[in-house]
């Protein structure tokens, strides 16, 4: 275990690790480029200089170990001069673009230029020209002007994604970026290039001039994309979510994500979302609050199941958090005493695939919490009992825990089309699928709440439990199942259970919105 | 709370300052009658009093020499405004080297506090305080201004030119 000296801190850190792990780990701060903790150290960027004494000339922190008794420093006048000119190299050609930049807010050049910059710059050459907006795939898009040539980018698609579609051409200040023989850069993680970039040269197409970052907040969850749950962080504003980044968690995704889950924002937005509680009879839908409605349907489901509890059957999607699962088996499994319990799962095909980083073929984030409760009551009844119960027209009431993430459920109409020898189906869904509402008789649909709502845990393939908070409201009048269970069993009609999330809940993380903000009250006047 | 005063004795000798303020008025109409280029009021909304060129009235968006829309759609201004009014969506450009563009912009000039942060803050001179403020409208949405009027009002006569060009900045070797 080497002990040095950092800045006058004494630092003591494991054998081999590098000046600026050292840096890092001591919460001191060193200007850099091209060193990521996920990459391979590249030593390019020539920013990251410190001085150690004894040695006559800086070294670069990210390519040197640090020895037993090292005295490194990164605050004398000649490193900071150093590392001030350094940057002005970089923007020599850098062209004069912040305010069309999608980077501006969160770019490295920025933030350095007024931590360690700061200069005149002293330039009397032109600049060079290169390509700008080029089209690298389906999801990048390249400027080479702005780019720095720091080949995170690069390393990224030869060690993490391992498809070696970027590489740097050319020499000198003609040096661009680009795919060999101008073929795409498209694999499934390729929007983690434009994360690592710390200038603006790669941007997302998705989220292209859609929000200037400091619009946005962001709010730590996971994503429900698969199995794997990632680490992710969701921003948002006022107008509603815009893009989604991964986390860092060495346990499960480490510093990426898929460009999968960077969809999952989509779903949860107002637009995409069922909006309202509401019943279709005969063709004729009514909208109910949840207060009204959800007694009254307890009270009906409760005594079909003491009939007959043969008649009522729950089917379970691995979409929802463990809590709502206990809570709407305690109620109606536990005390109603249901017996017809199913689990649907979405690609029965693809469930165990994995392509060998992040992505599973199990399009859902808790199919192992869900698998769990259904093993502790001993529910073993597969989907083949269920269609043929359903063919025998046994089930009269079917409630359906569907989709939340409506993108990976490629069979509701199939489903939707068995669902329709039931005679009343209680539909709980966040988004919204067309024809729901004609399947059986009699349909309730009601409107759920997305990871991004509530509160709960998760359980990955792995077994990792994980749980996530709150960000924001975005549908009003959506239930979590707990709440929709604490409205079915609620003797007291009229009261109050929307935001109680049961007795789970005890932080609330709401963030209140802003109050006349410029977007909110506009046209009203 | 209401408070009753009683009038005193003094209340009742208003005559004399009746009388004083007579006489103001009457010298003044005979003065104005028959001395009228000295009189130190307007006939508004006929005559109208210029402001200096500095003045901060209604924003006017400027445009490029070809009279597209200068503004690069980079929300510094909307980011400034203290009074949160200006409200900008932008989107790709089929142009690659206008990148940027607003598809909408529009300022809630009721709410506008005319402090002229915005004009600050843009960094291509593609937005300005102009001239006008004599700006009455019949409804609350008329107060609303969207990027044609902003940009193409008739007053303008065709769109106000920038100062600043890309391609001048170019040649230069910008
Ligand atoms: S990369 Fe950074 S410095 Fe360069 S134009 Fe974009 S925001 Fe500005
Ligand atoms: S595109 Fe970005 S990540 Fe790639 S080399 Fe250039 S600056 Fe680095
Ligand atoms: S003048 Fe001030 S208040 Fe009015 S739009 Fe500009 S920045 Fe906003
Ligand atoms: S007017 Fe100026 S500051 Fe405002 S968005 Fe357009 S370019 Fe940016
Ligand atoms: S971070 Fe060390 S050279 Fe770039």
């Amino acid at each position: 275990m080497p002990k040095c000296k950092i800045n006058g801190k004494e630092v003591d850190v494991p054998q081999g690790t590098t000046i600026i792990e050292a840096f890092k780990a001591s919460g001191q701060e060193i200007a850099h480029y091209c060193w990521h903790p996920g990459l391979s150290v590249a030593g390019v960027c020539r920013l990251c200089m410190v001085q150690i004494e004894g040695q006559p000339k800086l070294q670069i922190a990210c390519n040197t170990e640090v020895k037993e008794g090292m005295v490194i420093n990164n605050n004398s006048e000649t490193v900071k001069d150093t590392v001030r000119w350094g940057l002005d190299f970089h923007l020599i050609n850098h062209p004069l673009d912040c305010p069309i930049c999608d980077q501006a807010g969160e770019c490295g050049l920025q933030e350095q230029y007024m931590q360690f910059g700061k200069y005149d710059p002293e330039m009397a050459e032109h600049k060079v020209k290169k390509c700008k907006v080029v089209d690298l795939g389906p999801t990048v898009v390249l400027d080479s002007e702005r780019c720095i040539l720091c080949s995170r980018c690069v390393r990224f698609t030869d060690e993490v994604s391992k498809t070696h579609e970027l590489g740097i051409f050319e020499r000198g200040d003609r040096s661009e970026i680009g795919t060999f023989d101008g073929k795409p850069l498209n694999n499934k993680y390729s929007l983690n290039t434009v994360d690592i970039c710390p200038v603006g040269a790669l941007t997302s197409k998705d989220f292209r001039f859609r929000q200037r970052v400091w619009y946005l907040k962001e709010h730590n969850t996971i994503c429900t994309g698969c199995s794997t749950g990632c680490n992710v962080k969701v921003y948002y504003n006022e107008e509603g979510c815009w893009r989604v980044k991964p986390r860092y968690n060495p346990d499960i995704n480490g510093y990426w994500m898929c460009d999968e889950g960077r969809d999952i924002y989509k779903f949860i937005n107002k637009k995409n979302r069922l909006q309202e509680i509401t019943m279709t009879e005969k063709g004729v839908s009514k909208v109910f609050q949840a207060e009204e409605l959800l007694p009254q349907l307890g009270l009906e489901l409760k005594n079909a199941v003491q009939k007959n509890p043969e008649s009522v059957a729950l089917i379970l999607t691995g979409q929802y958090s463990c809590e709502e699962y206990q809570s709407l088996l305690n109620l109606m499994v536990k005390s109603w005493g249901l017996k017809n319990v199913f689990h649907w799962v979405n690609h029965p095909e693809s469930m165990e695939q994995f392509d060998g980083l992040l992505l599973r073929g199990d399009k859902n984030p808790n199919t192992k919490g869900l698998l769990n409760e259904l093993d502790l009551l001993s529910l073993t009844q597969t989907w083949k009992d269920l269609e043929e119960k359903l063919h025998r027209n046994l089930i009269k009431h079917l409630i359906v825990a569907g989709p939340e993430n409506l993108a990976t459920f490629s069979d509701v109409k199939e489903k939707l089309k068995l669902f329709s020898s039931a005679n009343k189906l209680i539909w709980l869904s966040a988004g919204i699928f067309e024809g729901v509402s004609s399947v059986c008789s009699q349909v309730v649909q009601i409107p759920t709440k997305t990871f991004f709502e509530k509160e709960g845990s998760y359980i990955n393939h792995k077994g990792m439990k994980q749980r996530v908070t709150p960000g924001v409201e975005i549908v009003k009048s959506a239930l979590s199942l707990c709440e929709f269970v604490e409205g079915l069993h609620h003797d007291n009609k009229g009261a109050h259970f929307q935001d109680m999330d049961s007795a789970l809940v005890d932080t609330k993380l709401k963030e209140p919105l802003k109050e006349n903000f410029f977007t909110a009250t506009r046209g009203s006047l | 709370m209401s408070v009753v005063k009683n009038p005193g004795s003094a209340s009742k000798w208003y005559l004399p300052g009746i009388t004083i303020g007579l006489v103001s008025t009457f010298s003044t109409m005979i003065k104005n009658l028959f001395g009228r280029n000295k009189m130190i009021t307007l006939n508004y909304p006929e005559e109208k009093y210029e402001y200096g060129p500095r003045f901060k009235g209604n924003h006017i968006l400027t445009v490029k020499k070809d009279g597209s829309l200068r503004c690069t759609a980079c929300m510094l201004c909307a980011t400034n405004c203290p009074a949160q009014c200006i409200k900008i969506h932008a989107a790709e450009h089929n142009d690659p080297t206008v990148e940027k563009y607003p598809i909408s912009y529009e300022i809630d000039i009721l709410r506008c506090v005319f402090c002229g942060y915005c004009e600050e803050a843009c960094p291509v001179d593609a937005i300005r305080m102009g001239p006008e403020w004599q700006t009455p409208a019949l409804s609350g949405s008329n107060f609303t201004y969207d990027i044609r009027y902003l940009a193409y009002r008739p007053n303008l006569k065709g769109g106000i030119q920038s100062r600043l060009d890309d391609e001048e900045r170019h040649k230069v070797g910008i």
